[in-house]
């Protein structure tokens, strides 16, 4: 859901700035000779003789770079593709009970559902609808465009009172987490009249 | 500028032509909803995400290789991984004018990253109340503007209008060529706290409406 992807986002957000914020103060901490017993002078090379030669003589430096370097940029694909994930469920298990097998809904059948019932509304122009999160306890992502002329209270007390519920019953679920978007549009709808 | 709407009490009234009755204000303005739906709308950071996701996963795989191609000997740059180093060696040091901008660029764009992950950030559309807990619903900030827009702009004697939403505050402003606007400015009022109304936001939104007197030309 969103608010997973915002929690990733946000969390590695920080982690990253922290690291830049640390290093780059202990760096400045010793330019300004903060503290000279600590970190070391403040006038010395940044990069000494020995340090540089350091990995001519140690054969192991190189792939051990190598390896950290895969295992960081493995990393940040992780948590590149777990923002960009929506978590989009196809398929729902309708009968809990695995001794007598397993029904299996396709999402895209009750979602569809759903789009059409919000769709027959005539104050509603597009409806789109996805279930997101984990398979046993999805939630649903709604987005409804309405018509700017008609009555907001009217539509949204179909969707909550009607289409939400039947979507619900359908899933044979007690309850869907659902975040909507309700949008208006302003050109004149077919069912309009 | 007039001024209502603000008081729980005048926003209750939601029309309600058919269906059961809304529940009052006090059971659906809970702080667990408004919380929730904050937490739902709030910005999700996923554009700076990516790009310092992206950036960090290049500069993993261009480090990897280099290092690589450096451990078999055959560094694919032509900086000699012996001297990897050469122009950092003795040259620069620590108190040096580099040094010092770099650790300060870097320091910067490390609070700035925290910044982004802190800041809760403006909602991102305004949350309307709900009778259940399980169900959250929003307008898109620049949605609602552009229907109150519309709406306003269909009142007769309006010209143009311009809409602000602002958390707590809705602002219209917008240009008439009737004399009279204190009649008009009543009407611009009472459409936008209607449809506020029916739209029923998790917080109270005060309407406040500017009318700017268009001269007639010729």
């Amino acid at each position: 859901m969103t608010r997973h992807t915002a929690r990733v986002s946000r969390t590695g957000l920080l982690i990253i700035g922290l690291i830049l914020l640390l290093a780059a103060g202990a760096v400045l901490a010793r330019a300004l000779a903060a503290s000279t017993s600590v970190l070391g002078s403040s006038t010395a090379p940044v990069l000494t003789h020995t340090q540089v030669q350091y990995p001519t003589q140690h054969s192991w430096v190189w792939p051990v770079v190598a390896a950290v370097s895969a295992v960081i940029a493995v990393l940040a694909l992780w948590w590149m593709k777990a923002q960009t994930s929506t978590k989009t469920v196809r398929r729902l298990p309708l009968e809990p009970d695995h001794v007598h097998g397993t029904t299996v809904l396709r999402a895209d059948a009750a979602t569809g559902a759903i789009t059409d019932e919000l769709e027959s509304h005539p104050n509603i122009r597009s409806a789109d609808a996805a279930l997101r999160g984990s398979r046993r306890s999805p939630g649903l992502r709604l987005d409804v465009t309405a018509e700017n002329r008609g009555d907001p209270a009217a539509v949204r007390r179909s969707i909550e009172t009607e289409a939400i519920p039947h979507l619900r019953q359908a899933l044979e679920l007690e309850t869907i987490p659902t975040v909507m978007r309700l949008q208006f549009s302003r050109a004149f709808d077919r069912h309009l009249t | 500028m007039s001024e209502t709407g603000g008081q729980r009490g005048q926003t209750i009234v939601i029309p309600a032509p058919s269906g059961p009755p809304r529940q009052e204000r006090t059971d659906v303005w809970t702080p667990e909803a408004r919380h929730k739906a904050r937490l739902t709308f709030r910005p999700r950071r996923t554009i700076p995400g990516v790009i310092v996701a992206a950036v960090v996963a290049a500069a993993g795989i261009i480090g990897c290789i280099w290092a690589a191609s450096a451990a078999l000997s055959h560094p694919l740059w032509n900086v000699p991984h012996s001297d990897f180093a050469g122009p950092l060696q003795s040259t620069v040091h620590w108190d040096g004018t580099g040094t010092l901008l770099v650790a300060s660029a870097v320091a910067f764009v490390g609070f700035l990253l925290i910044l982004i992950a802190v800041i809760p950030g403006r909602t991102r559309a305004v949350p309307l109340a709900t009778g259940e807990e399980s169900v959250v619903i929003g307008v898109p900030r620049r949605s609602l503007r552009r229907s109150l827009r519309w709406l306003v702009q269909d009142v007769p004697g309006i010209d143009k209008a311009k809409v602000r939403a602002r958390r707590g505050t809705v602002k219209v402003r917008g240009t008439t060529r009737l004399r009279d606007t204190a009649d008009l400015q009543e009407k611009v009022r009472k459409t936008v706290e209607d449809r506020l109304a029916a739209l029923d936001p998790l917080w109270p939104m005060q309407v406040k409406v500017k009318l700017r007197v268009k001269e007639k030309e010729g």
